[in-house]
């Protein structure tokens, strides 16, 4: 290639990623009750951000009972002892805002973005929910969200191709003893024996002050905002924060395989890890790694196996930002008349290379990338809250959103070579391919009949 | 406001607490001007973020390649794909090494090279994004690897029920114009590509009048507008090509269609029709209406078909908008045994809003949302960028967004109603269910003749003189 341009990145490789101009400040506080708080003013819009981080998800719930986080998720915008059933929504939009919230093993986040002036009305609706909620639910709601959910999970999942993949792997590779083996949405079974109680009690538990951190981000004054907080929050009653769950990773002693049927034309190859959890040097380690392997067409994998050999359709490399432990997977849809064990060995000569070596370039592009992705998402207001809430929720530490950029940029590629040794190993992990249904005696699952 | 936390009063939790002090919000300020070979060239200062975009949009979109299908689409996305100075993966390498995201392709009104990169590293962008669009090669093994790509692409669709339903109800009320083909193309077009076709559609339809460079940087918009005369004020003009007028098909009656898929585990349902062109009179009007029926959480159909009565995670209405008069669409993925009930909710939401007057606090709410929204939506380098193209796109005039929100906040009711009238068309709605025809054909037939396809005629995209 024409060198120039690349020379001369390689060399402006920045050693100190973050300028002050591009940090990200806050300030912490916290109320009597335990509430968590990080403040990052930034007046550049009119915007607040009120974000709500809650220290529960799908991992706290039991087999049987599995689903129940999400399902709260879902509660909780139909109101609570102050806000009509349809409320949370209007109120928020008719001023211009927006708002939602999500659910995953460890957490549950929930959030407006609202016109700077609006800000007592996020903190009215987020306190409302938290300290006056029980009084509200109903078995019609509960009925109602219940086939809501049902049906996120049909359209999510059942109802769509490799939709069952990712929910395989994880049971594979969790089970039987981890709470990451369940999906966050749960299985339709559970949902539909949830009940009025079983619901309420899990709220109970888990929905306390001291079991969450709020973050606010964008136009306000920090006193004033401070007191707003302690306003609404304040006499929420203090309860003793749940003991942190922190399940020791599973220990796979062999390789688990499997083959499972679908509704598709074109097989997937997906290969599961167990990794080191999110905030570990290990885990950027792991996304670095992830990054060169499969972002970009000039990454390791895509350029070989989709670009050069074109025995793959798509590959992508990911690390969850799981708080206990993580999964590093490796997911790959074979072109059509390539046998997925093909697929499969190919993908295996490449970790296995990278384990003995990576080359520098590679590893170089991918930090760049890492970098621009980490300036790109904190533009938005929401995700700095958001960011701030996640890091205060898992690690006690809201300054890793400066620190981040430097805990990657200080590895090198012995580094991800040490990592695809220690962490990709053959004889620990999951290989599940999803196969195309059997339909009849002439099909066969490589998938090449149009 | 004042006072200590130990000695203030009980929160008043009883009622939505009152707002503050509105801040006003300005659209960022740019530079538009044109350079003598025509091109038009957009620039804006970033704001925090040490990031940097370039984009070039070029009159090269699918809505010309009639007949074609797919060779825009093609085309676009074999641009980066090598260049006089540097292979396709040379380019590739270059650009992540700039800590960059490239994109290029074509949609409906334009074909586009798209770079996201760190700020520090225009100057190197700029030369990579104009070598990219002013020397492609379209190397033949580049071209046959994306051909195939796109057509393993074509064979995962046909498992998607959302695509399965979007490509048949955009050939029922298309047809034979050049929406009713579908982006990427049917498989018949795709393998018949040239290399000449591809070259030829280049030669046609890639010149610097009717193009447009948005540049957002860390530096000053007269640089920017400096640097890119340098990098394209050489390049010479063109005869201009006509935009072709896109003539939809108003179906007769509303048509009842189910893509059989014996064994979903959900059925999903797309109803609707052709809308109307993105720089049309009423946009504001239908914006307003449209969030009102089902463009945003509240909206109508939400409320009725998840929250009344949990048929679905998700029911949304859409307006499509592009030069021409894109569609109309209803979407929910709903539970099969309630399928024809929830197309039928749908519809009467839609007869509603035609019948009868909004309510003054219904239409005031979705004005101040949508008005209020807009600041969120202008926070990164990425949402300029797109108010930019929207600019440069369909000739809305600099000073648009301006006066955009107060434009939305004028709408009154009596004008959804009208836009509501003159923009839905209950009667010559085609209806496309997704799911097992055997349970789905008793629930629907009494909404209007019902026709069966398979999801290999869908792919096929011939809908037949009768249809």
């Amino acid at each position: 290639m024409d060198s120039g341009v690349s020379k001369q990145i390689m060399d402006s490789t920045l050693a100190h990623p973050l300028s002050d101009e591009h940090r990200v400040h806050f300030e912490r506080h916290a109320l009597p009750n335990g509430l968590r708080i990080v403040l990052h003013r930034d007046t550049t819009l009119p915007l607040v951000a009120v974000n709500l981080w809650y220290h529960v998800g799908s991992k706290l719930e039991q087999p049987g009972s599995t689903g129940y986080a999400h399902l709260l998720e879902h509660l909780m915008f139909q109101g609570s002892q102050n806000v009509g059933t349809n409320d949370h929504f209007r109120l928020v939009q008719k001023v211009g805002g927006t708002a939602n919230g999500s659910t995953w093993y460890d957490r549950t986040n929930y959030y407006e973005v609202l016109p700077s002036h609006h800000l007592d009305l996020g903190l009215w609706l987020e306190s409302d929910r938290m300290g006056h909620f029980l009084p509200s639910v109903t078995q019609e709601k509960l009925d109602n969200q219940r086939e809501v959910v049902i049906n996120e999970r049909r359209q999510k999942i059942d109802n769509q191709p490799y939709g069952r993949g990712f929910e395989r792997l994880h049971e594979l590779l969790y089970g039987p003893a981890h709470p990451y083996r369940w999906p966050v949405i749960g299985y339709i079974e559970d949902l539909e024996q949830a009940t009025l109680d079983t619901v309420c009690n899990f709220f109970e538990r888990f929905y306390t002050p001291a079991n969450a951190v709020l973050t606010l981000a964008g136009d306000f004054e920090v006193d004033d905002a401070l007191e707003r907080i302690d306003r609404w929050f304040g006499d929420i009653p203090t309860a003793e924060r749940p003991a942190p769950l922190n399940p020791a990773p599973p220990q796979l002693d062999g390789e688990i395989r499997e083959v499972l049927e679908d509704d598709i034309r074109l097989p997937r190859i997906y290969l599961g890890y167990n990794a080191p959890p999110f905030g570990d040097q290990g885990w950027y380690t792991g996304d670095l790694l992830a990054t060169a392997f499969s972002d970009g067409k000039s990454s390791l994998l895509y350029e070989d196996l989709v670009y050069r050999r074109q025995l793959a359709q798509d590959v992508g490399c990911y690390i969850l930002p799981t708080e206990t432990t993580a999964t590093f997977a490796v997911v790959s849809t074979a072109k059509p008349g390539v046998d997925p064990a093909e697929l499969e060995s190919a993908l295996d000569e490449h970790l296995e290379r990278a384990g003995e070596s990576l080359e520098e370039h590679r590893v170089e592009r991918a930090k760049q990338r890492l970098l621009t992705n980490h300036h790109d998402h904190l533009q938005l207001l929401d995700r700095r809250a958001d960011f701030l809430s996640h890091y205060t929720t898992f690690l006690d530490d809201p300054d890793r959103i400066n620190n981040e950029p430097s805990m990657y940029q200080k590895l090198t590629a012995g580094d991800t070579s040490t990592f695809a040794r220690n962490v990709l190993r053959r004889d620990r992990r999951v290989s599940l391919t999803l196969v195309p249904r059997a339909t009849d005696s002439t099909e066969t699952p490589r998938g090449d009949k149009a | 406001m004042s006072g200590s936390p130990t000695s203030r009063p009980p929160v008043d939790r009883s009622r939505p607490p009152a707002a503050g002090d509105l801040r006003p919000f300005r659209f960022p300020s740019f530079e538009h001007v044109r350079l003598d070979n025509g091109l038009e060239v957009y620039a804006a200062r970033s704001g925090r973020a040490p990031l940097a975009r370039l984009e070039t949009l070029m009159p090269a979109g699918a809505e010309l390649s009639l007949g074609h299908s797919g060779l825009a689409g093609l085309h676009g996305d074999l641009l980066d794909e090598g260049s006089a100075r540097h292979s396709a993966m040379e380019l590739a390498m270059a650009v992540e090494a700039l800590g960059g995201f490239l994109s290029t392709g074509a949609g409906w009104n334009v074909a586009y090279v798209d770079l996201g990169l760190l700020a520090q590293h225009l100057d190197a962008g700029l030369e990579l994004m104009t070598e990219i669009v002013r020397t492609p090669t379209f190397p033949e093994h580049e071209l046959e690897r994306l051909r195939r790509l796109r057509l393993t692409e074509l064979l995962r669709r046909k498992d998607q029920p959302q695509h399965l339903a979007e490509q048949w109800i955009d050939a029922l009320i298309y047809r034979d114009t050049v929406y009713g083909q579908g982006l990427i193309g049917q498989q018949k077009s795709l393998e018949g590509f040239t290399l000449d076709d591809i070259q030829g559609f280049y030669r046609q339809h890639v010149r610097p009048n009717g193009a447009s460079v948005i540049a957002i940087g860390d530096t000053d918009p007269d640089l920017l507008v400096a640097k890119i005369e340098q990098a394209f004020g050489d390049w010479t003009a063109q005869p201009d090509v006509p935009q072709p007028e896109i003539e939809p098909h108003r179906l007769s009656n509303l048509e009842v269609h189910i893509v059989d898929r014996p064994e979903s585990a959900q059925t999903q349902l797309v109803l609707g029709h052709h809308g109307l062109p993105r720089a049309h009179p009423d946009f504001a009007a239908v914006r307003i209406m449209n969030a009102i029926l089902g463009g945003q959480f509240t909206s109508r159909i939400n409320l009725n078909l998840r929250e009344r009565h949990g048929f679905t995670y998700s029911a949304q209405s859409m307006f499509l908008f592009r030069r021409g008069p894109g569609p109309f669409r209803m979407r929910a993925a709903v539970a099969t045994d309630v399928a024809g009930q929830a197309a039928k909710e749908m519809l009467f939401e839609v007869r509603k809003l035609r019948e009868e007057l909004p309510s003054d606090e219904e239409v005031r709410d979705t004005r101040h949302y949508l008005a209020g929204i807009f600041p969120y939506t202008m926070q990164t380098i990425g949402d300029l960028a797109k108010r930019l193209e929207a600019l440069a796109i369909f000739g809305l005039g600099d000073d648009y967004y301006q006066s955009y929100p107060a434009n939305l906040l004028e709408v009154t009711p009596q004008q959804v109603l009208a836009a509501a009238q003159a923009h839905l068309h209950p009667d010559h709605m085609a209806v496309v269910a997704v799911g097992p025809a055997k349970t789905l054909r008793p629930q629907l037939e009494d909404l209007g003749p019902v026709r069966v396809v398979t999801p290999e005629e869908v792919m096929a995209g011939d809908v037949g003189d009768d249809a």
